[in-house]
């Protein structure tokens, strides 16, 4: 298996590069590649398993948008013909419409879904999530400047999460995060995978591993159990 | 800014909530100030203030830092006021002026010293703007409060004041270049043991040259992007410094600086890098300020770090330290973890990570235990590592990743259960916790001392 991870010396906030480094631990025989800024994504053209972005800032997402954008109908044919993508946190912006500033200035983004961020640079949000994925039950934290929006209100059509509590991809939205058929994209950190055992072993069951054991699963998933009991019992 | 009737009313109002305060026996409270802000937003632009201001700020260190210049300014006979007792945003500048001036607002003191919060920039650098601003470095912190480095680096930048003379470390590839068209000086340090040329640490970030985006060359790394470095594509490079330590030793404490007069000698009150980089940045603001390194040199000798952030004691045998390793900021936490790593001795150490509000009404968001090195406690000296609190389990998993071997590692939820689980390997126990759980760490040393030197336990002594 081959595991591209793009820009990981500035797509690194928020601990996020752990979930490949779990992935690691998880798939010691697996080939992992770290393309830096400067270098063209080896996924436009050789065959990848897995491209996956972390959390970058607002300035790095400019920097990225510009090597990307040379490569958008690339980028728009990989994710059309299947290749799985992971991008946590504000990397999944990358791949919208566009980033919008509070002044109104915008930055284009790779089109590859209709969805369009919106920056409030002056309050940050942050929140716990709980939601499903299929029969999944999916936990993570948020920690953003931005609300994101699809053409409907409830993000019903990209939806990756279905929410049960906390925030989607934005106040209204019933669901958090894009699919759009193998690409998936979240604003939870956490890191994901390593937070949600059930997921990482369906994203691992897509890529083709089968049903192989997580890192440290056990632990994992007495961690995940505890989370959600404290969620529970804390938060109405 | 004008003073009018609803600055007036404000300055009534919490003049009556400080009395208010004050009878029931409170201190250090920033109730007046915040009274004072909300009912006149700009309450603090018609304030009056001293005639000479200087703010101290940055990501880590600020506190010790601002602590050891008051007490300099103290001795040196300054007629100062200073935010120590309260906080270190708006609110806490407000109560502070409000508590050093005269019935309508003039000042007692000619001279102000405020710790200042970085994030807090926009609400308190236009409305009392400093002479000078020391910031002592700028890294990852909370993520919830500041995001990442370049946020809070791109609000300094927008709201230091152009007249403001800066104090920069120049040791900080990121800091060092704020608001470039100010006055400063730089400090810095010529070279210390365990200098490298690699970062080793998960946060960095200074991937790339801060001017063209180049590859950069890191002469000296010291921990994270702290260090020198240099960019052949563009020609940048880390600036001179105008107080630079020239020598550190750690045997006999003390800290030679070389200024624009001379090498002058000052006492060290710590040798961790991290405080090294105070005592620097401390006499770097202070001979800028305008003291003789006399003054300074004579106070420093007899002032150490505060004891609420490293003390150490003895409980039969074994050393029990308690050493603050403040939560939810990757860079502090795992310059403590490498300390203890590079501490002499078999080590236990008992980690006390959780956010003490998050953990009574919510669920703390974890990430940040993976910006942070928690690899350094994966060493042979270190024989045990224990972890208690509410997310003990995720800690847990995180020292798992971190390679630590699952037999060295003990977790549990009740924190009074950590000293049992110590084991008797161990000759120091470190006790690490946060700003907010000190009395849980006092009460853990407590038991330490109740379980080595026969003494009785702490009762709980928990919040």
């Amino acid at each position: 298996m081959r595991i591209e991870i793009l820009y990981p010396e500035v797509c690194n906030l928020f601990g996020d590069p752990f979930n490949m480094v779990f992935l690691e631990k998880t798939l010691p025989e697996a080939e992992f590649l770290r393309t830096p800024l400067n270098e063209t994504p080896q996924f436009l053209s050789e065959p990848v398993d897995l491209v996956y972005m972390g959390p970058m800032t607002e300035r790095t997402q400019e920097r990225v948008l510009e090597r990307l954008t040379p490569h958008r109908e690339a980028v728009k044919n990989a994710v059309e013909r299947g290749v799985h993508f992971l991008c946590t946190g504000n990397a999944m912006e990358i791949f919208g419409d566009a980033i919008e500033n509070e002044d109104g200035s915008k930055l284009d983004g790779l089109g590859v879904f209709r969805m369009t961020a919106k920056r409030d640079m002056m309050h940050r949000h942050n929140s716990v999530f709980v939601g499903t994925f299929g029969e999944i039950g999916i936990m993570g934290f948020k920690t953003q400047f931005t609300m994101a929006y699809t053409p409907d209100p409830k993000n019903a059509e990209y939806g990756l999460f279905r929410k049960v509590k906390g925030v989607g991809l934005n106040k209204k939205a019933l669901f958090e995060g894009v699919r759009v058929k193998n690409f998936y994209g979240t604003y939870l950190v956490g890191p994901i995978l390593i937070l949600n055992p059930d997921f990482a072993r369906h994203l691992l069951r897509e890529l083709g591993a089968g049903d192989v054991p997580l890192a440290f699963e056990d632990a994992c998933r007495e961690a995940a159990e505890l989370r959600r009991k404290d969620f529970a019992a804390l938060v109405h | 800014m004008k003073r009018n009737l609803r600055f007036y009313f404000a300055l009534l109002f919490a003049r009556a909530t400080a009395l208010a305060v004050k009878l029931v026996g409170r201190k250090g409270t920033s109730m007046p100030g915040s009274w004072a802000i909300i009912l006149c937003p700009d309450f603090l632009a018609r304030m009056p203030k001293p005639k000479h201001v200087v703010f101290i700020t940055g990501t880590n260190g600020k506190t010790s830092t601002a602590n050891m210049v008051e007490d300099v300014l103290t001795d040196a006979g300054v007629d100062f006021i200073c935010n120590r007792l309260g906080t270190n945003v708006a609110t806490g500048l407000a109560s502070t002026l409000l508590a050093e001036s005269r019935f309508w607002g003039k000042p007692k003191h000619e001279y102000a010293v405020f710790e200042v919060d970085e994030r807090s920039a926009p609400h308190t650098f236009r409305y009392v703007p400093p002479e000078l601003l020391l910031v002592t470095n700028i890294f990852r912190d909370s993520q919830k409060r500041n995001a990442h480095a370049d946020f809070i680096l791109g609000l300094l930048d927008e709201w230091i004041p152009k007249g403001t003379k800066l104090v920069l470390n120049g040791d900080d590839p990121l800091s060092s270049r704020l608001a470039p068209e100010n006055e400063r000086v730089y400090f810095g340090i010529e070279s210390l043991q365990g200098d490298r040329t690699k970062v080793e640490n998960i946060v960095n970030d200074l991937a790339a040259c801060p001017v063209c985006g180049g590859a950069l060359v890191h002469d000296v790394v010291r921990y994270h992007h702290i260090g020198r470095v240099h960019c052949d594509a563009c020609g940048y490079r880390s600036p001179d410094r105008d107080f630079l330590a020239t020598a550190v030793d750690t045997t006999r404490m003390t800290l030679t600086v070389r200024e624009a007069d001379g090498e002058h000698v000052y006492p060290l009150a710590n040798k961790d890098t991290i405080n090294i980089y105070n005592s620097v940045s401390t006499v770097a603001l202070l001979r800028t300020f305008g003291l003789s390194p006399e003054q300074i040199a004579e106070s420093l000798a007899h002032h150490g770090i505060a004891e609420t952030r490293y003390h150490e004691e003895k409980a039969g045998e074994k050393t029990v330290i308690r050493y603050l390793a403040k939560g939810q900021n990757p860079v502090a936490c795992s310059r403590v973890f490498e300390n203890v790593r590079d501490a002499a001795g078999k080590k236990a150490v008992i980690l006390f990570l959780d956010d003490y509000f998050d953990a009574k009404h919510t669920v703390e968001n974890i990430s940040w235990y993976y910006d942070t090195d928690f690899e350094f406690l994966n060493d042979e000296s270190i024989v045990q590592v224990v972890t208690a609190g509410a997310r003990h389990a995720d800690v847990y998993v995180r020292a798992l990743l971190a390679g630590i071997p699952a037999e060295k590692l003990r977790h549990m939820r009740d924190e009074a259960e950590a000293p049992a689980a110590v084991t008797e390997e161990a000759d120091t126990v470190y006790v690490l916790y946060d700003i907010y759980t000190i009395p849980l760490a006092e009460a853990t040393v407590r038991r330490l001392h109740g379980r080595f030197d026969g003494e009785k336990g702490g009762a709980d002594g928990a919040h």
